[in-house]
């Protein structure tokens, strides 16, 4: 019994957390430059719609693999891991300089909760503003006269949608890391993401597997040319341990965020 | 007096600046006044209290436990931070109930408290107001809302009189003289005198990451008086002025200003000083243009105390 009311005590406060945060990321002004982000991947859809229509290139195109190079590019190498970035850093930096962080810390719940209730906040709104874009592109690249491809294709739709929500977990948990622990979180978090991630996953051997695209990469069915390069130089890591590394380094990340934000001193300068 | 907050050999330094220093004190039921200049390390140490920080050296206890990472204790703990930060979309009431329903309050019982702490620092008028489009004092009243929300043993209050206006000092003056009457640990920290003296009549007065005096505020004043009372007059004719004065026992020296516009004298007796000025001026037919005791602040009292 005082289990199971430690567990809705712990979920009730989780969610509160979650949605003063929620609210808190989503009025900020990130949500203007992601809105943006997300209309270009629009935008790019568009464009791949015209071209399919118009017959622009030589050979005939189907639908898939627009819809597949814009996932692979726009969507995964661009979109997510500006949102998980530009959100994730934000989680507690940002109440450290806005210096609300004293109001949650003087509440009756273990710190680390409240670092997993920014966590859920995060990931609630890298979906609210990444998913919504992935299926609309969908509908702009399948809607047609013949509607078999789109019915077709529904699979591929369904698991892209389940490896990008895996990847707003990922780069989510790593972003919300830095955020939690260090002071310029966000220029690291670009350092690695279109530094380490782009140099190591086209380097052979084991360093490839330091990153989180890798994993991503070898289980996404469209490649982006960073990703055929890569797969040059090296096999994909099979899929079962892909995504078994990928969940492992999710709670690894998170729980070191949550440690650090239980042991660290937060000093708000007056 | 048994203590509620507790803090032994107690040190905080960040890097190679100690920001306090080897501080025992105990504090119990009541108001307690933290006194010291800007600097002084009083943020620190109601940072200590409430647990944002940990001790370099000593240790620090709440209810008798450590206050560290005990987050069940934040239940019987209210804070109300000197910064002025907000989450600024939120209206009053919403700021309130996001906050106490991280207790373990239910549903009606967060409302009916929201109601309550809205009424106590008089903001119910304004509870559906984004706090974004507060007044500096509404955002004063309702930080202190939140710190008093969840009706705390323990209530640390840094500044909370800060950029108030005259009532609504009053008000908070009055509110802390009543909870400190009901039983309630409160601690409260200014850098003015006047401020605290309103407020309690115990303090623990802080200069340089140490604490100077424990006790009552009325021996710090004796120990003011008995040092002499620097009083600037600014006038129509400062030497004429200084040709009255200085025929007075308790006038100590009298400086001009460069400018030649204002003279500075030192009383030992500055209520005698101020009784006999307006009789000096009209009888030498001088104009009052300005009078100002720089002792007035703390930081004059501590160079007293600490020379």
């Amino acid at each position: 019994m005082a289990d199971s009311d430690g567990v809705a005590k712990g979920w009730r406060n989780l969610k509160t957390i979650a949605n003063l945060t929620l609210d808190t990321l989503f009025w900020s002004k990130k949500t203007l430059f992601v809105g943006l982000l997300s209309l270009i991947v629009l935008a790019l859809a568009g464009v791949g719609r015209a071209v399919l229509v118009l017959n622009l290139v030589p050979t005939a195109l189907p639908a898939s693999q627009v819809f597949g190079t814009l996932m692979s590019t726009a969507v995964m190498r661009f979109l997510v891991v500006f949102v998980t970035l530009f959100y994730g850093t934000a989680l507690v930096s940002e109440e450290v300089e806005g210096k609300t962080l004293t109001y949650l810390f003087m509440r009756p719940i273990p710190k680390p909760t409240i670092m997993l209730g920014k966590y859920v906040a995060l990931v609630w709104i890298g979906s609210i503003m990444v998913l919504p874009v992935v299926m609309a592109s969908y509908l702009i690249l399948y809607v047609g006269a013949d509607m078999r491809p789109f019915f077709q294709d529904l699979n591929v739709l369904c698991r892209d949608i389940g490896i990008i929500f895996l990847a707003l977990l990922a780069y989510g948990s790593f972003f919300s890391l830095l955020g939690a622990w260090l002071k310029h979180s966000i220029l690291i978090g670009l350092a690695y993401a279109f530094g380490w991630e782009g140099i190591v996953a086209v380097l052979p051997g084991f360093t490839r597997k330091l990153t989180i695209t890798h994993y991503l990469q070898s289980i996404f069915p469209h490649q982006d040319t960073l990703g055929a390069l890569s797969m040059l130089v090296g096999d994909r890591t099979d899929p079962l341990e892909s995504i078994v590394t990928l969940v492992l380094m999710i709670v690894l990340f998170v729980a070191t965020a949550s440690l650090i934000v239980r042991e660290k001193e937060y000093v708000l300068e007056q | 007096m048994s203590a509620l907050v507790e803090g032994k050999t107690l040190s905080k330094w960040y890097g190679q600046v100690v920001a306090l220093n080897n501080v025992t004190f105990t504090i119990g039921q009541g108001v307690v006044g933290l006194l010291g200049p800007n600097g002084a390390g009083k943020s620190t140490l109601m940072k200590l209290i409430t647990g944002q920080l940990r001790p370099s050296q000593g240790e620090i206890t709440v209810f008798g436990e450590r206050i560290w990472n005990n987050f069940p204790l934040f239940h019987r703990m209210g804070f109300c931070p000197e910064q002025d930060s907000f989450y600024e979309r939120m209206t009053g009431a919403e700021f309130l109930s996001a906050l106490l329903h991280m207790h373990p309050f239910g549903d009606a019982e967060v409302a009916k408290r929201v109601d309550s702490a809205l009424e106590t620092v008089n903001l119910s008028s304004v509870r559906d107001k984004k706090i974004a489009a507060y007044s500096k004092g509404m955002r004063q009243r309702i930080k202190l809302a939140q710190a008093i929300a969840h009706d705390p043993d323990v209530m640390v209050l840094d500044e909370p009189l800060a950029g108030m206006d005259p009532v609504g000092r009053r008000d908070i003056i009055q509110l802390v003289r009543q909870w400190g009457k009901e039983g309630k640990c409160v601690v409260v920290s200014s850098h003015i005198l006047h401020e605290v003296e309103a407020m309690t009549s115990t303090i623990l007065l802080m200069h340089n990451g140490k604490v100077l005096a424990e006790g009552d505020v009325h021996q710090i004043r004796d120990l003011i008086d008995r040092h002499p009372h620097s009083i600037r007059i600014r006038c129509s004719r400062p030497r004429k002025l200084a040709e009255a004065l200085v025929g007075f026992p308790d006038v100590e020296s009298i400086h001009f200003d460069p400018e030649g516009d204002a003279l500075t004298a030192e009383s030992r007796k500055p209520d005698e000083f101020y009784g006999r000025l307006p009789e000096l001026m009209l009888d030498n037919d001088i104009e009052l243009e300005e009078i100002t005791s720089p002792d007035d602040n703390l930081q004059a009292v501590f160079h007293y105390l600490v020379k």
